[in-house]
């Protein structure tokens, strides 16, 4: 019991060779892509080089180094499209999960601490939510509103709150139970002392897990809209936007379509691995998600 | 000092209600100890709950010092939860894991007064000091102390507010047999210093005998019998309480255990019998148990039963 | 003799080091007698329950050292398979604490308390079925034949630990492992648990081993007593003798702080401090740190002393 008999607190690094380096490569390849932005792309991602259309990747005939995957119907260069579109994707990820993971996490904390009426009417809520198809209801908003970033964010918000909501709210539930809770209540503890100092906390490693699985999810949600003209606009540049462009021109130059939709799918693969690997090593008892 | 007149709780379920408390009422003398036995499921940590305003009674008082529970004001309750702490069976369950032992005593501390820091971690030295922890024991998470050491810093953390009555739910069935004595002992030496009234949860009579004052024994939500401790452990009038203690294996090869005294098991709370809700078990029964509930009678020592003469 | 353990050293492996869970124990369990094992948790009965059916946690349990034998047969050396086909269920059964884990939801009670009988070819078709029967009879299912095709829901607490038992008699086990039967039970129920093992004991002279830290529930079931603490058994006698005339300072302390019915001591014995971990047991005596007789010898492994036949303790008090 003695202080002694702590064990050191020594850098673990046995952890970090377990890290999942790749995965991790790829999500800062983007990350760098999306704050250095146009300073750091090698041209202009909207200039037009007419001269450059249809170049394919570099290592095809007729390919060149200065345009190393190849450059679309217009001659502008599909890597630097592709580098603007992190900006774009990293955004929308950002904010989306802030805010779905805010609203959600909120909203399942009270429906599960007060159960009840409250726990009934957010539930009904939730399953309203969770039945509505996020396209149609894209659709509708973008009729509502301009179509562009903030309407994207708002329907992927609308979309995704309800999953943290019932996550979280089971987890409070749970958690209610606990003697710790019972006592803090019994000895007059306020509610939002409760809150801040027994829920949130416990709630914590399991909203990191849910934002990071939630990552890949939501970049390819915005491709989607973008790609059906919800979401994205031109001269905006995002990945789902490019594969739209990009589709009529399939059969002459497969690397329009192709580029982006391997960026899209490294990013989405790497953000669900780094998720996994994140929530094996913080929550063993959630795999089922 | 506590006192709980008629106290009942139904709780509705899609299988029916659970009629878990029915009718109880008992009084707790200041400074002393009462203790509430009964098998699982028969509704003493219900009762628990509802002193410790966890849940709400359906029908029923309870008063503490002559004031209703129920018609207090926010400022009133929160007076009476400072004077009212609990302290739970299981150590691992009601420490925090994630704070330290500093900050799981001090929290009823901090719910009630601001004082400094300096003032906070002054008291929290004190409490450690008398359940029998060094100062040191603040700084440390709940994980890096045995069984025995939690369930002293439980007992630290709700003598902190020099409360005036501890409800005490099992205090000691999650600990081994070597550390229980020593629990019960800290708690018997706190009662005495600090002037403290208990009301403790158990279903080990053997320790009910030893450390309450009173006892109400509780069958089905009921009070079966209830009265000064040494009465009812010397003659048990009620049919339950003897089937009870004739149950209790000793420590002892030539006692002779009785089976037969309660046949069965208990009925559910979802469909109590008629009448005393003993008698599918028991061996007495007669024809006005199966229809007529019986009233306690007799005073101090009082049991429910209709072949105990008043 | 059913049982003989001579030896016996059981470890866990674990990040932290090896743990001597069981460290070096020798005990046995004649026909129709009843051994209570008895300890706290952390004292290794559990484990040593365990290794009699070789049933260690997979990757870090290990038996280190000694002999089980069962009517003379080795179990040390017998093949994985040979556990599971001639001993286990067959010939060493297990009752746990908790009836609810130990019986499958999704089957009905004549499925399980069939198989294994089915398993171990003691019955088949029609032999099965009143078999079956039969069985539940004798741990009092009450209209057993009708309650064939009910699910363990259907039953009570006390009742669900009778199937349990059910299940381990039905293939006339040599030798009962209990290991804390009545815990999870009511004092009024588990009063009759306590009475059908007596029973079963009579009707089949199976040996059992009644692992328990309740001395109570040890006292009136039990003809034999092995204290175990930190791994070892310190005493170990008739029973008459463990309660009577303990010779064990662990053994009087923890018969000295319990508390009795009709006892009105003010103040019970506390036994201080708590016991030692078992990765980097002490030397010498293990109860030593919280021995009231302490002596400096105490500090080298204690012999043990024969006081009378089968009362034997390991303290050098006695020696």
């Amino acid at each position: 019991m003695s202080a002694s008999a702590l064990p050191a607190r020594r850098i673990p690094w046995a952890a970090l060779r377990r890290l999942p380096w790749l995965p991790l490569l790829v999500l800062g390849a983007v990350g760098i892509a999306a704050i250095g932005g146009e300073a750091i792309s090698p041209h202009d991602p909207n200039g037009l080089d007419l001269s450059a259309s249809f170049k394919p990747p570099a290592w095809q005939d007729g390919g060149s180094w200065d345009y190393p995957l190849g450059a679309d119907n217009l001659g502008r260069d599909i890597l630097s499209r592709i580098m603007a579109g992190c900006g774009v994707s990293v955004i929308v990820a950002f904010y989306a999960i802030l805010f779905s993971g805010s609203i959600g996490a909120l909203a399942g904390m009270v429906a599960g601490y007060f159960g009840g009426r409250v726990d009934a009417v957010l539930m009904r809520l939730i399953e309203i939510q969770q039945s509505v198809p996020s396209i149609a209801l894209a659709l509708i908003l973008a009729a509502a509103m301009e179509p562009g970033l903030s309407t994207v964010v708002i329907v992927i918000v609308l979309t995704y709150w309800a999953w943290y909501a019932r996550i979280i709210r089971g987890e409070i539930m749970a958690l209610k139970g606990r003697d710790y809770i019972a006592f803090a209540r019994t000895a007059g503890v306020s509610t939002p002392v409760i809150f801040r100092r027994h829920l949130l906390p416990n709630i914590f490693n399991t909203l990191v897990v849910l934002g990071t699985l939630q990552v890949g999810q939501v970049i390819l949600f915005e491709a989607s809209l973008s790609f059906l003209g919800l979401g994205i606009q031109q001269p905006d540049i995002s990945w789902g936007l490019m594969l739209s462009d990009a589709r009529q021109y399939i059969t002459n130059a497969w690397w329009g379509i192709t580029m982006p939709g391997i960026a899209i799918m490294l990013t989405c693969l790497s953000a669900n691995v780094f998720g996994d690997w994140l929530r094996d090593r913080l929550d063993p008892q959630m795999r089922q998600l | 000092m506590l006192a709980l007149q008629n106290v009942t709780k139904h709780y509705k379920t899609s299988r029916g209600t659970v009629r878990a408390v029915e009718g109880v009422s008992f009084e707790v003398r200041p400074k002393s100890t009462l203790a509430l036995v009964g098998e699982s499921g028969c509704g003493k940590t219900t009762i628990a709950k509802m002193i410790l305003q966890l849940e709400r009674p359906t029908a029923g008082a309870i008063a503490f010092e002559g004031a209703d529970t129920a018609t207090m004001n926010a400022a009133q309750l929160k007076n009476y939860r400072r004077q009212v702490m609990a302290v739970f069976q299981d150590p691992y369950a009601s420490l925090n894991p994630r704070l330290r032992v500093g900050t799981i005593i001090a929290e009823p501390l901090l719910a009630h007064e601001s004082p400094g820091r300096a003032a906070v971690e002054k008291r929290v030295a004190e409490v450690l000091d008398i359940v029998g922890l060094p100062a040191t024991a603040a700084r440390l998470y709940p994980h890096e102390f045995s069984g025995g050491q939690r369930q002293r810093i439980a007992i630290a953390r709700a003598l902190a507010l020099r409360p005036r009555l501890m409800v005490l739910d099992e205090p000691v069935s999650a600990l081994d047999v070597s550390i229980r004595a020593q629990v019960l002992n800290l708690l018997a030496d706190i009662q005495l210093e600090f002037g403290l009234t208990y009301l403790i949860i158990a279903h080990d009579l053997a320790l009910v005998e030893h450390f309450s004052n009173d006892v109400a024994v509780i069958y089905l939500g009921r009070v079966a019998e209830a009265g000064p401790t040494e009465q009812v452990f010397a003659q048990p009038r009620h049919p339950y309480t003897q089937a009870l203690l004739a149950a209790v294996p000793q420590p002892d090869p030539d006692h002779v255990l009785n089976e037969a005294a309660a046949a069965g098991e208990i009925a559910s709370a979802l469909d109590p019998p008629t009448g005393c809700r003993f008698h599918p078990r028991c061996p007495l029964a007669i024809d006005i148990c199966r229809t007529t509930t019986p009233e306690p009678r007799g005073t101090p020592h009082q049991a429910a039963c209709h072949l105990v003469e008043a | 003799m059913v049982l003989e353990v001579h030896n016996l050293q059981t470890h866990l492996h674990l990040k932290r080091g090896i743990l001597r869970a069981v460290d070096g124990i020798s005990l046995s369990v004649g026909e129709g007698e009843t051994l209570g094992l008895v300890g706290e948790s952390g004292s290794g009965k559990t484990l040593t329950g365990l290794s009699l059916l070789r049933l260690l946690p997979k990757g870090s349990g290990r038996i280190a050292e000694g002999s089980i034998k069962l009517d003379g047969q080795e179990l040390t050396t017998l093949s994985d398979s040979a556990m599971a086909r001639d001993i286990r269920g067959r010939r060493i059964a297990m009752i746990m604490q908790d009836p609810m884990t130990s019986l499958n939801p999704v089957f009905s009670i004549g499925d399980q308390v069939s198989n294994p009988l089915r398993n171990h070819n003691i019955a088949h078709g029609a032999t099965l079925r009143s078999k079956v029967i039969d069985v539940l009879t004798q741990v009092r299912i009450p209209s057993a034949e009708k309650r064939l095709g009910d699910y363990p829901h259907q039953f009570s607490g006390g009742q669900r630990q009778r199937i349990v038992a059910a299940m381990a008699i039905g293939c006339t086990p040599r030798l009962l492992v209990a290991d804390e039967p009545t815990t999870a039970l009511d004092v009024t129920i588990q009063v009759q648990i306590i009475a059908l093992l007596r029973q079963i004991q009579a009707d089949t002279g199976t040996g059992i081993i009644l692992i328990t830290h309740d001395l109570g529930v040890a006292a009136s079931l039990c003809h034999r007593i092995a204290v175990m603490y930190a791994g070892r058994i310190v005493e170990t006698g008739p029973v008459r003798r463990i309660y009577k005339s303990p010779a064990h300072p662990y053994t009087q302390a923890l018969l000295a702080a319990i508390p009795r019915l009709g006892d009105k001591r003010a103040r019970l014995q506390a036994i201080p401090g708590q016991p030692p971990s078992l990765i980097d047991p002490p030397t010498g005596c293990r109860f030593a740190p919280r021995c009231p007789a302490r002596m400096d010898k105490c500090a080298e492994p204690p012999p043990t002393v024969t006081l009378a036949d089968g009362h034997e303790a390991a303290c050098w008090k006695l020696a």
